[in-house]
């Protein structure tokens, strides 16, 4: 049999009760209230970071020192900061850089440690071996001083912040999805596709991805949020974006010195990293709950 | 596989992962954009402190023949001297780890305090509202940058209510006046102790939920032994098995994420020095710290390991 024919055969078995799966998952996901929220919030950031340039009533860099501190009223809703500067602006500025740093940084970190993983798990033998203990290796730093200490050699810039995290969270893909490869190349339809003599890398990318990818989503969810509190400290001691650009982090780290006069400066950007890690982490539980078969089972009989 | 034989391997592969600790380590000062030496003296350093700091740090000889000298002086516990202070980094660590491993050990205290009888009443009355009022502020804990919440805990309890100090930490012993050392570490200590509360009060809660499902938790329950027994005698202790590998996990990341707090609360630890280290690209403070750490934190894994086995002989590793 070649190639060619067992892939149409095994997509007539397997198409039907793969796409099901999936549709499964999003109807649990869906009937998840706090995930289907979480949802709804992310897109209307994502908008509202689309549209910063549109919805923010005034130049987030701006300054007009006349109106320094001024509370949170009718011509400034969030009030403004101490040189004057709109803080609504710089909070839809700010979110731009959050989101970005998010999505850049699990776009490396998946981009490193997802091959790595397939690679340790299918091959298995020396590669394995080095994989793993360079994974054991990098996993053995805690992650936000491995960050601070990458951030001292590569330069206080916000794309070393993209560059020194993903690296940073690189090393969990790896070694989750080295695991669940390590168990989805037992199964038959792997035995089968070695069978007919298909490459390696055609059954890594064929088989064994789309089998491993659920937990790989769960992941990225996790390190997305991770990353935005990551970048948000960074920033906050001064380790990442630099002024006079807006970042939720940097706006704190100065608002650190109005605490008294303007509170308000504090509570905003909080509130702003707050709701978006939130919303990133509920769509992590709901997918978790929704991708994983056992829970889901409790949840449909429930 | 025997327990021995389980952590004979575990051990055995401990070389392996501190050189690549070592490598990654001797890396940060060598990918540097630019020449080292330049950044750490600045660009009016005189030629002749540049050829000597160059001199110090091998920068002369080949990658591997730095590396190798490098290694030889940590093996003999030398990490070298601070490019700012001229004080030698085993020193710097020595005063300053015992400060932020205070820290980190009453975050983890009053973490687990909250997080065990939260996550038990959660699991013990899962799906009804208590059950997902706490989740949900468990996750709202998760989601806060603790830096962010120390500023807010900093306007109310102390600008506004006056009930504690800012600063203060370091300045007077335990010992001599409990009274004035003890108020100061309220706040750093609560603003690190509520993100690991969510995380143990949430990992708890699916422990217990797990115990909670097993067969003899219903024989004890079928035999009429009163709920509070049940929970506490049979199901608690087995739930909090999992909590143990997870505590030691998270006390040595807590250790590294104390660098925020001590930063915001001017706490003479192992974090604020590492700040000022990176700000003023002190490479020999950075390698040290980041070393140091990273052994710190594999030797509490594995004793957590150890712990774990001991614990519950049910678990054996293959």
């Amino acid at each position: 049999m070649s190639d060619s024919t067992l892939r149409a055969s095994t997509r007539l078995v397997d198409a039907v009760p793969a796409r099901s799966q999936w549709r499964l998952a999003i109807r649990v996901f869906r009937r998840n209230r706090l995930a289907a929220s979480g949802f709804v919030l992310l897109c209307t950031l994502v908008v509202v970071t689309l549209a910063a340039p549109v919805l923010a009533p005034a130049s987030p860099i701006q300054t007009d020192l006349t109106q320094k501190l001024v509370p949170p009223g009718p011509a400034h809703v969030f009030g403004t900061d101490h040189f004057g500067r709109d803080m609504l602006s710089r909070l839809l500025h700010g979110a731009r850089v959050s989101l970005a740093v998010g999505l850049v940084v699990i776009a490396i970190s998946m981009s490193i440690g997802v091959p790595l993983g397939l690679i340790a798990g299918y091959h298995g033998g020396p590669a394995d071996h080095v994989i793993s203990r360079m994974v054991d290796g990098l996993l053995a730093f805690p992650p936000f001083l491995l960050a601070v200490a990458i951030m001292g050699s590569l330069g206080q810039e916000l794309r070393n912040v993209m560059l020194a995290l993903g690296l940073v969270y690189a090393p969990v893909f790896a070694r989750l999805v080295r695991g669940s490869t390590l168990a989805v190349r037992e199964e038959l339809y792997v035995g089968a596709a070695v069978a007919v003599g298909a490459h390696s890398r055609r059954i890594l990318l064929r088989y064994i991805l789309p089998n491993v990818l659920a937990p790989i989503v769960v992941q990225a969810t996790v390190s997305f949020s991770q990353a935005i509190l990551a970048e948000a400290s960074l920033s906050f001691l001064g380790l990442g974006t630099q002024p006079p650009n807006p970042s939720w982090g940097r706006d704190l780290s100065e608002a650190r010195r109005y605490l008294v006069d303007a509170p308000w400066l504090v509570l905003f950007p909080t509130l702003a990293i707050m709701i978006s890690v939130l919303s990133v982490n509920f769509i992590g539980d709901g997918l978790r709950d929704a991708l994983d078969p056992r829970t889901r089972l409790q949840r449909e009989t429930l | 596989m025997t327990v021995s034989a389980y952590l004979l391997r575990r051990v055995a592969q401990l070389p392996l992962v501190i050189l690549v600790i070592t490598v990654v380590v001797f890396a940060l000062m060598r990918v540097t954009p630019g020449d080292p030496v330049v950044i750490m003296l600045g660009v009016y350093a005189s030629p002749e402190a540049l050829e000597a700091a160059r001199q110090e740090f091998n920068l002369d000889k080949p990658l591997p023949a730095q590396y190798v000298l490098w290694i030889g002086r940590v093996v003999r516990g030398d990490l070298g001297i601070s490019i700012r202070t001229r004080e030698a980094v085993t020193r710097t660590i020595a005063d300053r780890f015992p400060t932020s491993l205070t820290l980190a050990a009453a975050a983890i205290l009053v973490s687990l305090a909250v997080a065990i009888p939260l996550g038990v009443i959660a699991a013990y009355r899962r799906n009804t509202w208590i059950d997902q009022a706490s989740m949900v502020s468990a996750m709202a804990g998760l989601s806060m940058p603790n830096f962010a919440l120390a500023l807010l805990l900093i306007y109310v309890f102390a600008l506004r209510l006056g009930w504690v100090p800012v600063t203060g930490i370091g300045l007077v012993s335990v010992w001599e006046n409990p009274l004035r050392a003890i108020p100061p570490y309220v706040l750093p200590v609560v603003a690190l102790a509520v993100a690991q509360t969510a995380v143990m009060a949430r990992l708890m809660r699916s422990s217990m939920l797990e115990v909670l499902s097993q067969e003899y938790i219903r024989v004890a329950r079928s035999k009429g032994l009163r709920e509070h027994l049940v929970l506490i005698h049979h199901a608690l202790r087995n739930a909090l098995i999992p909590i143990i590998t997870v505590v030691a996990i998270q006390f040595a990341y807590l250790v590294g994420s104390t660098i925020t707090i001590e930063f915001i609360f001017a706490i003479p630890g192992l974090g604020s020095v590492l700040i000022n280290a990176v700000l003023n690209r002190d490479f020999p403070v950075i390698q040290g710290f980041t070393l140091f750490m990273a052994l710190f934190f594999i030797l509490s894994n594995l004793a957590a390991d150890l712990v774990y086995l001991l614990a519950d002989p049910r678990i054996r590793y293959t």
